[in-house]
C-alpha cells in the first residue's frame, strides 16, 4: 500500500527518467515484433536504430508480377498509429494502382485506415495489389484502362514493362529478378 | 496442533472491468486496439496506469484507454468513427453487455 502511494508520489520524476521513446516507436516495435511475412516479402532496415523508415521488397511468386522484385519505402511519422504510414514504391511499375511517381492506392493506406491495423494488414495489402490489380481505382488511368478493356494485353504489357519496355511512350524500370 | 501466525502479507490484483471475468484468461489478451498496450497498463502518454487513464467504451461495445480513443476522434480522418467496425462513435455511459 504504502509502496504504491509512494510511487505515485513520484510520478513526475519517474516523468523525467523514462527515456524518450515516442508513442509511435512503441507501437512500430509491437507492429515489427507481430510481423508474419509470407517467405515473398522481406524487410530492410538501413539503419537498425530507426524503426520509422525502412523498406519492403515483395517478390511475388503469383500472378502476373511473377518474377519481379518491387522495392517500397515506409515512413511512419510521429502520429501513427493515428496516421497512416507513408509507403511509395521506389520503381517506376506499370501497375493500376501505382502512379509513374511511385504513390499507391491502396484504401488502408488513404481514406480507409484506422489505428487497430498494422504494418502487417498493410504489407499484406501491397502484396495484394499484385496478385489482383484494381482497374476501379486507378493512379495509372492507362495501364487501368488496358487492365479493362483487354486483359490479356495488360498481362503482355506487365510482362514487357518488367524487363525495362516502353509502353504508351513511358519507360519502366527494370525489375525481374536475378535467377 | 497450533499455528502461530508470525507475519502476513496482503497481495489485491485490480483489472478493469471489461466483460472478460474468464478466470482462466491471464487478462495479457487484452489490450488497446490503438496502442496494443493492456487495458490495466496506461496509454502511451500516461505514465501510471489506474483511474487517471481509464478505458472508455462505445455503444458499439468496444473498448480502448480512453486518452487513444479521443486522441483518434480527434484526428480529421477518424470521421468519428470506431476504429474496430468504422460505426459513428459513441461513448456509453459505462460498460455495454
Amino acid at each position: 500500500m504504502i509502496k504504491i502511494w509512494s510511487m505515485k508520489k513520484n510520478e513526475d520524476q519517474a516523468a523525467k527518467k523514462k527515456p524518450k521513446t515516442s508513442a509511435a516507436q512503441i507501437r512500430v516495435q509491437k507492429d515489427l515484433t507481430e510481423l508474419d511475412l509470407p517467405s515473398t516479402m522481406v524487410t530492410n532496415f538501413p539503419d537498425p536504430a530507426d524503426l520509422l523508415n525502412f523498406t519492403l521488397t515483395i517478390t511475388p511468386d503469383e500472378g502476373m508480377y511473377k518474377g519481379g522484385s518491387f522495392l517500397f519505402t515506409f515512413k511512419i511519422n510521429a502520429n501513427y498509429p493515428h496516421e497512416p504510414p507513408k509507403v511509395k514504391c521506389e520503381h517506376k511499375i506499370y501497375h493500376p494502382n501505382v502512379d509513374l511517381a511511385g504513390n499507391v492506392c491502396l484504401n488502408i493506406l488513404r481514406e480507409d485506415w484506422k489505428p487497430v491495423l498494422n504494418l502487417n494488414s498493410v504489407m499484406v495489402g501491397l502484396q495484394y495489389l499484385f496478385l489482383e490489380p484494381n482497374a476501379d481505382d486507378p493512379l495509372n488511368k492507362e495501364a487501368a484502362e488496358e487492365l479493362k478493356r483487354n486483359r490479356e494485353q495488360f498481362i503482355y504489357n506487365v510482362k514487357s514493362s518488367m524487363r525495362g519496355g516502353v509502353i504508351k511512350g513511358e519507360k519502366y524500370d527494370v525489375v525481374i529478378k536475378e535467377p | 496442533m497450533k499455528v502461530h501466525i508470525k507475519k502476513w502479507h496482503a497481495i489485491a490484483q485490480w483489472r478493469w472491468d471489461t466483460g472478460n471475468n474468464d478466470p482462466d484468461d491471464d487478462g495479457e489478451g487484452d489490450v488497446c486496439g490503438i496502442c496494443r498496450v493492456p487495458f490495466e497498463g496506461c496509454c502511451p502518454t500516461c505514465k501510471m496506469p489506474g483511474d487517471d487513464c481509464p478505458l472508455i467504451w462505445g455503444e458499439c461495445t468496444h473498448v480502448f484507454h480512453m486518452h487513444c480513443l479521443l486522441q483518434w476522434i480527434g484526428t480529421a480522418s477518424s470521421k468519428q468513427q470506431c476504429p474496430m467496425d468504422r460505426r459513428p462513435w459513441v461513448t456509453a455511459e459505462r460498460k455495454v453487455d
